[in-house]
């Protein structure tokens, strides 16, 4: 029988100093919903497919449940949180995803709103609705069967957003 | 998601790494990207007393340099550093494409080339690039390094050649030659799954005519495979015959499973075929 070792890991999450002391098999998921409070990526396949715990790994997506916190000690970690204003407020991105009610149930948003930043960040010129779709493929929605993610996505680039 | 707890251990070396692996005697798995590994623990279809961790491990494990017709390819590669690697495009663009079909953007950022290869399912896409291409992987216990065939590593499912004290380095894939084309065809039930059936072509043309090729499979069987009659098939053959050379491969062990069964999977094999062989025609013709 094996017992985990305890791992002291130390992130930057949404630019914050977080230092916690926890086992080191703890997926960074666990580690920043159990372990630090952080809950806004969420727990939705457990293997990498559905998106719904994307967070920023040194400003690149990464599937949060299939990365462990020891792997990664020391990086910046972006959540969907990181994109609000410094009062809290919506940030721009996220307004677009509200205006154009883009979140229904809302589970798979703060994913869609990672994914969406790093895709509007690292466009090469404008996409088109076929290449935001194509680059939304690991994002899993239930609900409102994309079109309107895709459109908040579309407004969002239109008006030059990013984040 | 509430897995079996297991040691985490980091390596500062593959010698360090190759020494905690004959330590644990079986009892330990090497971690490198882990986008195939920790889903497996997640799931909990793998259980293990302790994870070593060789993302941090430095020298040879990394960077892609061009040597001798060569490209010679670090182990904890990422497969995006792949993707948009200007050299890999330009110099062995078939490995390229192939990666371009692995999982999604986030599996692609943190999965690394020797962490594929060494996880060896066969209906993945790097291997079958391997395969194809004719690579070499290098494989080191901490003292002692031996190159070993692409072909020879895959030995089954989830199976290799790698002694448990070993791991992989660096890869070496030889460079497209001149008159050479590439073409890289899939199905899989959503985009970014492995694949059902997955075909990879090389063929260099003459005067229009295919002089030499090398095509394979995955998906198929328990490993990556060429398919050594078709290429004796398409020599000779054009753009436009080039398909109609590829036939019913019906010798194909295939295995049926939740995916498609195994005449689905023969079907999948020599449409994909066909179509691989048909865009490597016409790249290597333009």
């Amino acid at each position: 029988m094996t017992a985990a070792t305890d791992i002291t890991v130390t992130l930057s999450v949404n630019g914050t100093t977080v230092t916690r002391t926890a086992g080191g098999h703890l997926s960074l998921l666990r580690w920043l919903r159990d372990i630090a409070d952080v809950t806004d990526p969420k727990y939705g396949c457990g293997e990498g497919v559905c998106g719904a715990c994307t967070v920023l790994v040194d400003g690149e997506p990464a599937s949060a449940c299939i990365v462990l916190a020891a792997q990664v000690d020391g990086a910046a970690i972006t959540t969907a949180a990181g994109l609000c204003e410094a009062d809290g407020s919506l940030g721009p991105l996220q307004q677009r995803f509200h205006e154009q009610h883009a979140a229904q149930c809302g589970f798979c948003t703060p994913g869609m709103l990672l994914c969406a930043h790093a895709m509007l960040r690292d466009a090469d010129g404008a996409l088109t609705r076929d290449e935001i779709r194509e680059q939304l493929h690991g994002n899993l929605c239930r609900c409102t069967g994309y079109t309107d993610i895709v459109d908040a996505i579309e407004d969002a680039q239109s008006r030059g957003i990013t984040r | 998601m509430f897995v079996k707890p297991f040691r985490y251990e980091r390596a500062d070396s593959l010698a360090d790494a190759a020494a905690m692996l004959r330590a644990a005697d079986g009892g330990a798995k090497v971690l490198a990207g882990g986008q195939s590994l920790l889903p497996m623990l997640n799931l909990g279809l793998l259980d293990f007393d302790a994870l070593i961790d060789v993302g941090h491990v430095g020298g040879r494990a990394h960077g892609i340099a061009r040597e001798d017709g060569y490209l010679t390819i670090g182990a904890l590669t990422t497969h995006r550093e792949l993707e948009r690697d200007a050299e890999v495009v330009a110099d062995q663009p078939l490995v390229s494409a192939a990666v371009g079909w692995v999982g999604s953007s986030r599996i692609r950022a943190r999965g690394t080339i020797g962490g594929s290869l060494a996880h060896s399912d066969p209906a993945a896409e790097l291997p079958l690039a391997m395969v194809v291409t004719g690579a070499t992987y290098d494989l080191t216990d901490g003292t002692t390094t031996r190159t070993v065939k692409a072909t020879d590593f895959h030995e089954s499912y989830f199976t290799t050649a790698l002694a448990e004290d070993e791991l992989i380095e660096r890869v070496s894939v030889p460079v497209l030659g001149p008159g050479w084309g590439w073409g890289f065809a899939e199905v899989s039930r959503r985009r970014g799954d492995f694949a059902i059936v997955a075909a990879a072509a090389l063929v260099r043309v003459m005067d229009g005519h295919i002089v030499e090729s090398r095509v394979g499979l995955a998906g198929v069987g328990d490993r990556p495979m060429r398919l050594g009659a078709i290429e004796i098939a398409v020599e000779g053959a054009g753009v436009v015959d080039v398909g109609e050379r590829v036939g019913p491969l019906e010798g194909l062990d295939t295995v049926t499973d939740v995916s498609a069964t195994a005449e689905h999977r023969r079907h999948l094999a020599r449409v994909l075929a066909a179509r691989a062989l048909t865009d490597a025609t016409k790249r290597a013709a333009a």
